[in-house]
């Protein structure tokens, strides 16, 4: 029952596939559209920086101490400084969201820390808003200790000085975090969800059944609907490192063909998930569910693209090792921002490649030569 | 063109869905160079027997044995030389005719040179010369069916399966379809017909009946008719199913 | 007396440069069974829209059970019932629930519509259980309980359309039983078909062809108006090559010669030259005197363009 695989029937199918993306408005939509505006919705419209954070400020002891104390909040750029009336204004801004942090100066701070007795301050944060908690806390602690500083050289007692550096992104750039990981989602957009689309298409069409009636093998009949996929990953892969690179100023410190071999692997990988889920569906609606499912929703939550691994809960923890995404971002950014060479990324590469062969064997196993129910 | 006739047996096939019975015990000869009519309404399982025969489903229980030139071979065998024409639309809407008649040329590697002629055939036969440009979707029931033909008859078959290819089809265009069938029957090719239009049977050289997954009746149309008694297959038909019908209602 | 239950005048029916339905005229009149014939695009399914109520039409006088298109669509809509082929009842629901939901969209009232369900199911002679899903049904069965639904709210005048197609030959009988019923009872039924064998089952037909009406008759009656001369079958004594019947067709003894399967049927251009013509083929054929088909006068109307 195996006939050598011939080449002219996978491309003829290939051709023809080809047709189909130009022919489809959805397809195309997806395939030029989705990737440009993920990069902007990611890269442009959503910035994990915080800066500009508004501080409700109540100077209840108007001394030269307590007004530089404001004053060093002042200065930088995090904190954007209005003056609330008493203790309960300011944090009645914050509650009223005029705000979200307040300083509450009290009466007497001048003269309690030079008399040896340490002022303190308060600082209110809007704990309802967790993307500002943890970064204006950082803001805070920091700014204390420049604070302390200019108010008296009062410095704290330990003999040594404990600074922090941001290694590989010492403005703590968000964006040259997020958009290295860019291209895997994008990738996961083509590669899934319009391949997952394709088998299916030609079930519900009705013209598979013509189709396993001719002498064209299943695996003629996966290459070929991939070939035209696969161009269109690469395509996108080279895209998205355009822009980061261009547009947005992230650095590439590292082997880019390394970065090139990751990404082949991943498509390689997400492509053949596609096609596993586009023989599995009968219908273009069960395909496209599950590829969100099984695709997209892991990638862009699961893989360490904004949210990092390391903090979620061991369950998931161990479960994003199945997801591709996961070992590409990680390649990525460490050929984006380390330089890491393909050894230091061994694991990744190795994770990769036994989900891609997997995944490819599921695939063609999968196929079904029938019509059976 | 002289070729191996292809000849057809089936010997008691079963197939069951689930808790319907498809084929009850179905056996029958398609002899080879004639034109073979299945003819059975709706849920008889014409287009069940016609995939099992194509391999795109199994049977439960029996065999389908294939021959050429009276010698056994096995499906695989004969594969590149069997087209289909499934029942439903199965060709793609968005696809020229041309392009598709490109398509099935690669699926079935035919010569550049032998592909030309064969085109330019095909489509004087079937009139649609002017219209190789036009995507399917935009095609008539008429000219899609005629354009599944000319895709199944591109690489000169030596069987042919069609599934129902004239529902739903204009009278006119019906006919047009039936006399390209004709012009076959010169070639000794085997051709299989699903219908559930009665009176195509009677353009059959041996038809086939089936109502509910069993063969009511087998042979020759005319000699068929005369036997059993009855002016046409709508009788023939009447006559094996009263049994199970319940009496027509009366005023 | 009577008056007739769809009146048609001069309809016309443009789609931007193109025109659909060209001055058709035409009138049935109650408890006439009335079949439109034609190819795909003549026109048929356009006028079929309009006396629906479904499409409102360029110009042209339409009365539909008394109400015409200046009563609004609804009215018409009222006065007519609709069987399709290709789809009247929900599979995935009971009779029962189908039958409910029309008699919500047609607003008729409890008791009415419970009434009229009933009749309904006696007239069709419905024995198995409302609550079984459509989709368990034989095609017979859901031929007919689709007959019921466009039935429901007693319209004058039902259409059909190819209502009968690929259901079996025994449950076909009995449809049509049932069509005869209602048009004794003074419905007005139409039906669109490509079976022709369905066709003969018509009182009268209208032969439609690129927009136009081009004869309107009984089946008889359009027999004999495109066959005024006898029709014979020929059938080959041996199987006869393809290229041979090209010479037959045009053979000037005949003015008609036409495939039909293995056999053909033929109409002579003079019917006293038959004593002549005959031994010319009796060596090669069986020749017997028939009367022609509907599908002869098909063909001869619509492709001969007579």
């Amino acid at each position: 029952m195996t006939f050598p695989f011939v080449w002219s029937r996978a491309m003829a199918v290939a051709k023809k596939e080809v047709f189909h993306i130009l022919r489809d408005p959805f397809t195309l939509a997806l395939a030029l559209g989705l990737p440009v505006m993920m990069v902007i919705v990611y890269g442009v419209a959503i910035d994990f920086n915080i800066e500009n954070v508004a501080l409700a400020v109540s100077d209840s002891d108007q001394t030269q101490t307590s007004r530089r104390l404001v004053d060093t909040f002042d200065s930088s750029h995090y904190f954007l400084v209005h003056h609330a009336v008493s203790p309960a204004a300011a944090s009645q801004d914050v509650v009223a969201e005029r705000a979200k942090a307040a300083l509450i100066i009290p009466p007497r701070f001048e003269k309690d820390l030079l008399d040896g007795r340490g002022g303190s301050a308060q600082i209110l944060l809007d704990g309802a808003d967790s993307s500002v908690v943890g970064p204006v806390s950082g803001y805070v602690s920091g700014i204390q200790t420049i604070a302390s500083k200019r108010i008296g050289n009062f410095s704290p007692t330990p003999p040594y000085e404990l600074r922090s550096r941001f290694l590989f992104n010492p403005e703590l750039n968000s964006r040259w975090f997020v958009i290295p990981g860019l291209t895997v989602v994008v990738m996961a957009i083509l590669s899934i969800l319009l391949t997952s689309l394709t088998i299916a298409r030609e079930w519900e069409n009705g013209s598979m059944e013509l189709l396993l009636s001719t002498p064209v093998q299943p695996l003629e009949i996966i290459v070929g609907k991939l070939t035209p996929y696969a161009a269109l990953g690469i395509i996108a892969q080279a895209f998205v490192y355009g822009i980061a690179r261009t547009i947005f100023g992230v650095p590439f410190v590292g082997n880019l063909a390394v970065l090139a071999l990751g990404c082949g692997l991943c498509l390689a990988t997400y492509l053949a998930q596609g096609i596993f889920i586009s023989v599995t569906a009968r219908n273009q609606q069960v395909a496209m569910q599950m590829a969100m499912l099984s695709g997209m929703l892991p990638t862009n939550l699961l893989s360490g693209f904004i949210f990092p691994v390391a903090s979620m809960p061991l369950f998931f923890r161990i479960l994003t090792v199945i997801f591709p995404a996961r070992w590409f971002i990680a390649i990525a950014r460490g050929t984006f921002l380390k330089g890491s060479s393909l050894l230091q990324l061994g694991g990744p590469f190795l994770a990769l490649t036994l989900l891609c062969s997997g995944m490819m064997l599921a695939a063609t196993r999968r196929f079904k030569r029938d019509l059976e129910p | 063109m002289a070729i191996d006739p292809i000849s057809i047996r089936i010997r008691n096939i079963k197939k069951n869905f689930k808790k319907t019975i498809a084929l009850d015990d179905v056996s029958l000869e398609f002899e080879a160079g004639l034109m073979h009519g299945v003819i059975g309404p709706e849920g008889a399982g014409k287009t069940t027997l016609l995939r099992l025969i194509l391999g795109l489903m199994r049977p439960a229980a029996g065999t389908v044995e294939f021959f050429r030139g009276g010698q056994p071979v096995t499906f695989e065998e004969i594969r590149p030389d069997i087209a289909y024409m499934p029942q439903q639309q199965s060709l793609y809407a968005d696809l020229s005719i041309d392009e598709h008649l490109e398509f099935f040329r690669a699926l079935y590697s035919i010569p550049k040179d032998v592909y030309q002629t064969k085109r330019q055939e095909l489509l004087q036969i079937t009139q649609l010369t002017e219209f190789v440009s036009r995507p399917a979707g935009q095609l008539s029931g008429g000219m899609y069916k005629k354009l599944g033909l000319m895709c199944a008859l591109l690489r000169s078959p030596h069987a042919l399966v069609l599934d129902e290819p004239t529902n739903g089809v204009d009278p006119i265009s019906r006919r047009e379809f039936w006399n390209m069938l004709y012009r076959l029957s010169d070639q000794k090719i085997l051709i299989l017909v699903s219908t559930s239009y009665m009176d195509e049977a009677e353009r059959c050289s041996r038809v086939h009946l089936i109502e509910r997954g069993k063969v009511v009746a087998s042979g020759e149309p005319r000699g068929l008719l005369v036997r059993e008694g009855v002016k046409n297959f709508d009788a023939l038909f009447m006559r094996h199913a009263v049994k199970d019908m319940k009496p027509v209602a009366t005023l | 007396m009577t008056e007739a239950a769809v009146e048609v005048r001069d309809l016309v029916v443009r789609y931007g440069d193109f025109t659909a339905v060209d001055h058709v005229t035409v009138s049935v009149n109650p408890g006439e069974i009335f079949g439109f014939l034609g190819a795909n695009g003549a026109g048929k399914t356009t006028t079929i829209r309009v006396l629906c109520g479904l499409l409102t039409p360029t110009s042209g006088d339409v009365r539909v059970g008394g109400a015409s298109f200046a009563d609004g669509e609804r009215a018409i809509k009222s006065k007519v019932g609709y069987m399709s082929q290709k789809f009247t009842l929900y599979n995935d629901l009971t009779v029962e629930e189908n039958l409910n939901f029309i008699a919500d969209l047609r607003k008729l009232d409890r008791p009415t519509y419970l009434k009229r369900r009933q009749e309904l199911f006696d007239f069709i002679s419905f024995d198995q259980s409302p609550t079984s899903l459509v989709q368990d049904l034989s095609g017979g069965i859901k031929q007919q309980v689709s007959l019921a639904a466009a039935l429901l709210h007693d319209p004058q005048i039902v259409f059909l359309d190819e209502p009968t197609a690929g259901v079996a030959p025994a449950s076909r009988d009995r449809f049509w039983h049932l069509i005869r019923q209602l048009a004794e009872k003074g419905k007005t039924v139409f039906v669109t078909t490509h079976h022709l064998d369905e066709a003969e089952q018509c009182g009268r037909i209208a032969l439609m062809r690129e927009g136009k009406i081009i004869a309107t008759d009984s089946p008889d009656g359009l027999k004999k108006t495109f066959f005024p001369t006898p029709v014979y079958e020929f059938e080959p004594k041996q199987p006869l090559p393809y290229a041979e019947l090209g010479s037959l067709q045009n053979h000037e003894a005949f003015a008609y010669f036409e495939p039909y399967g293995l056999r053909f049927h033929a109409a002579l251009r003079r019917p006293e030259t038959w004593d002549e013509v005959r031994p010319q083929f009796e060596n090669k054929f069986n020749i017997t005197s028939i009367k022609p088909s509907l599908e002869d006068v098909f063909i001869r109307a619509v492709e001969n363009g007579l």
